[in-house]
């Protein structure tokens, strides 16, 4: 047991900051600094960059074009680029975190060869097909059907909450290649040109008004049966691994820790009856209660961090990392709305009263939706309580 | 002892039912969203002017249908389960009502009439930067001129601001920035020199206003009650709108829930309705406790206002923190068990969600009640 770096790994830090802050510009910092994305032509200009330095895929080989960093490297480095205010790349969770390494572990070498690179230098981006009108929680109730064709897969059907589709170029998706038996084991995995005849991508406006994810229907789309990613109708195991992927890398603790530092910032600047709002005890009390969460939640990543480096999987553990971390940063979102006073009601208000307000409103509203994708919480809790405890299922 | 609504109270609701499934749905508030910078409109008013709603607290002499402050609490209530976005809140219970509290003949008989036939919108301004919900803190100025009153500075977040026809705001003619004392309530036209109104958006799709007061001249008659002394009547009205607020609040957590029950009720996942799922009974049994809970406190403040009674700021503070806190949580655990469908804005289940966001703050946020609550209450010697 040891909480400090070694020597190599501080040396290690001090580069990651130095150069991210030489690098991150007043521009891009405005935008990101509270959890909301970037304008599209400043997050192509920052991929680049990032990408002629190495960084884009720290945890991939560098023969992919990663920067093959170690475990203990890899989580400095995110710790780190959350917190200087760089911008969560597009590609990062559904692309680098989640496609990279299934393509890894289950994709032919043709695959990895024709699809890791081009995710990774930012050329080709991805959206995820997994959920369906019927199939939400319940993923494995999906029905959009493949049916092989000569060397074609015809895909009919309907996906839906598609993030991103509307800007993507590919999407990997789960079909259903089998009725017969129990619902988990019909499920295939496929790679889909979005550009192929008979996709119809129809957007959809969340509560933010911003519309981040689509509808996506499939009218006889042919698919080359090469794309199919494993076996046929073993399509569920690779996509549970997919997912615990997801979980591990839905909530990099810098980030949560980087929104709690907005919210200092801000109660630094608004008064309160004569004082600053970070003088009020009532304030510094709630701010103390998610200051030793918050701590608590990266020494929990720190522990996970040295599991993973003795060489074990990431398991059924990362459903609290994901439940815990949503719920957390939404109380930090709740806190930097609270602070902002009247002006928590602002909406859209940009030009009249500037960023902070702005992006307290819109984090505020988008982290409700962190406790539902990706799992939702209730299901990391089912998860935790049978998996974990092993508590009887019926 | 009698904490409930008569059946006078329930058929005013019937009415305002009927009226809403009318003139009113969630298809309008998305149309009215996108119309800059009014998100209500003055047809509507007009029609609710016709069932006597606007003079509803009047008295008959101003055309009013002189019904006490429970009433406009059960009006409210239906507003709130049906998402109309009319200033009826702004309007009936800020405006005028600081008119009729405190008010010279002359100024009832000129305002409330017109506000009753719904000519007259109005509205408060009081909040400014620095001030956070305190309705004392007050910086805007007000010099003597002559016969005149010369008035400088910001107001913020005033209340429907951008469509008001006149703005009673509140300004310091003596003391000190946070004093009680030193603050004159002045009637001023939206069209008169000096008066910068600029809208802004509210996440519930409102409008409010940041006004922005360069020596607007108004003449003592257009002070409402006495020069020096308007904190007290103001924060009498503020009461009582933030009593309307809360049942409009409650109105607003009922339809959350029948919302949520019946998508429970519909959607089916693992073969099962969600319903049947006791994670998500669980949590729909906790919105009914809060919901419950808020509204007896809400009654309570209702009833101790009609009976002026001596605690009756208190009882307002208590039914304004538990509807802060209750209609945001429930809204927030109804999005949740919407899942995605719940984030997107063809929903309706998200309009409440950022109507009890800005409901939450109108007014004072639970701290500010939690604080006003303890000062009244267990003051530090
Ligand atoms: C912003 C956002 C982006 C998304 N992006 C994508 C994407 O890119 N690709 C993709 O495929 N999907 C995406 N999704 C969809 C997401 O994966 C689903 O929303 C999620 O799986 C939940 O499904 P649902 O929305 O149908 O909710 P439902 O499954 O209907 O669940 C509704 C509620 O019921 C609860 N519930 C369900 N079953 C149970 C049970 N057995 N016990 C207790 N509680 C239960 C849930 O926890 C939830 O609270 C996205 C969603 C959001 C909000």
């Amino acid at each position: 047991m040891q909480i400090s770096y070694s020597k190599n790994e501080e040396k290690f830090r001090d580069k990651v900051r130095l150069w991210l802050k030489e690098n991150v510009s007043d521009e891009i910092k405005d935008q990101t600094l509270g959890g909301s994305s970037l304008d599209t032509e400043l997050m192509v200009k920052w991929h680049k960059k990032l990408y002629q330095k190495g960084w884009v895929a720290p945890e991939i080989d560098k023969k992919w074009g990663g920067s093959g960093f170690s475990q203990t490297e890899n989580f400095i480095f995110g710790y780190e680029y959350a917190r200087s205010g760089a911008p969560r790349l597009k590609t990062k969770l559904i692309a680098i975190g989640m496609l990279t390494p299934l393509l890894l572990q289950f994709g032919t070498k043709e695959q990895q060869e024709r699809f890791i690179p081009d995710m990774i230098s930012g050329e080709i981006q991805w959206a995820q097909g997994y959920s369906e009108p019927d199939a939400g929680s319940d993923l494995a109730n999906l029905s959009t059907e493949a049916v092989l064709d000569g060397d074609d897969f015809i895909v009919n059907g309907q996906k839906i909450w598609t993030s991103m589709a509307d800007y993507a170029h590919w999407m990997f998706m789960l079909v259903r290649t089998d009725t017969s038996g129990k619902k988990q084991q019909g499920i295939s995995f496929l790679l889909v040109d979005l550009k192929s005849p008979g996709i119809t991508i129809r957007p959809t406006e969340a509560l933010t008004d911003h519309e981040p994810f689509c509808e996506v229907f499939f009218d006889n789309v042919r698919v080359p049966k090469e794309n199919l990613v494993g076996k046929i109708n073993e399509g569920w195991n690779i996509a549970k691994v997919l997912l615990e992927h997801e979980r591990l890398n839905a909530f990099p603790v810098g980030e949560v820790i980087a929104a709690l530092e907005i919210v200092v910032k801000n109660a630094e600047k608004i008064n309160f009856r004569g004082k600053p709002l970070l003088e009020d005890p009532v304030f510094r009390r709630k701010l103390a209660v998610l200051d030793v969460d918050c701590k608590a939640f990266l020494y929990t990543f720190f522990r996970i961090l040295s599991k993973l480096q003795s060489g074990s999987a990431p398991g059924p553990e990362t459903s609290f990392l994901k439940a815990y971390g949503a719920e957390l940063y939404q109380r930090v979102m709740d806190l930097s709305i609270e602070v902002m006073g009247p002006y928590g009601q602002s909406w859209y208000n940009l030009k009249e009263y500037g960023n902070p307000v702005h992006q307290a409103t819109m984090g505020w509203v988008n982290a409700r939706s962190l406790t539902i994708w990706g799992g939702a919480s209730e299901i990391q809790r089912t998860i935790i309580a049978t998996q974990v405890l092993k508590l009887p299922r019926k | 002892m009698d904490l409930e609504i008569t059946r006078e109270h329930l058929m005013l609701q019937d009415s305002a039912r009927d009226f809403i499934k009318k003139e009113h749905s969630f298809d309008r508030l998305r149309e009215l969203k996108k119309e800059p910078p009014l998100k209500y409109s003055r047809k509507v008013w007009k029609k609710m002017a016709k069932l006597d709603w606007l003079g509803l607290i009047y008295p008959e002499e101003y055309n009013g249908a002189q019904m006490d402050l429970s009433y406009a609490m059960a009006l409210l209530e239906e507003f709130g389960r049906g998402m109309l976005p009319e200033p009826w809140i702004s309007t009936v219970l800020l405006g005028g009502n600081l008119i009729l509290s405190g008010g010279s003949k002359e100024q009832k008989k000129n305002f409330l009439p017109k506000i009753a036939s719904g000519k007259l919108l109005m509205t408060l301004a009081y909040l400014e930067d620095g001030g956070r919900y305190d309705p004392n803190f007050c910086a805007a100025g007000a010099k003597k001129s002559g016969e005149n009153f010369s008035i400088s500075g910001k107001k913020i977040f005033v209340l429907d601001g951008s469509g008001a026809d006149k703005i009673v705001v509140s300004a310091r003619t003596s003391g000190a920035v946070d004093d009680r004392e030193g603050i004159t309530l002045f009637i001023i036209d939206k069209n008169a020199d000096g008066l910068k109104i600029r809208p802004v958006k509210t996440m519930d799709g409102r409008n409010a206003a940041s006004i922005d007061l360069n020596e607007v001249m108004v003449s003592e008659g257009d002070i409402i009650g006495e020069v020096d002394h308007g904190y007290n009547l103001m924060c009498d009205v503020i009461d009582q709108a933030t009593a309307g607020l809360c049942a409009e609040m409650i109105g607003g957590m009922k339809a959350t829930l029948n919302l949520t029950v019946r998508h429970l009720s519909d959607r089916i996942q693992f073969g099962k309705h969600l319903g049947s799922f006791q994670a998500l009974q669980h949590k729909s049994a906790d919105m009914l406790i809060n919901q419950e809970l808020a509204i007896s406190a809400v009654y309570y403040a209702m009833a101790s206002m009609v009976e002026k009674s001596d605690e009756r700021v208190s009882a307002v503070s208590i039914a304004k923190a538990k509807c802060s806190h209750a209609y945001i949580e429930n809204t927030k655990i109804a999005i949740q068990l919407f899942g995605a469908f719940g984030f997107t804005n063809e929903a309706d289940i998200g309009f409440f969600f950022k109507r009890a966001k800005v409901a939450e703050i109108l007014f004072g946020d639970c701290d500010y009640h939690y604080d006003r609550y303890l000062t009244l209450n267990r003051p530090l010697s």
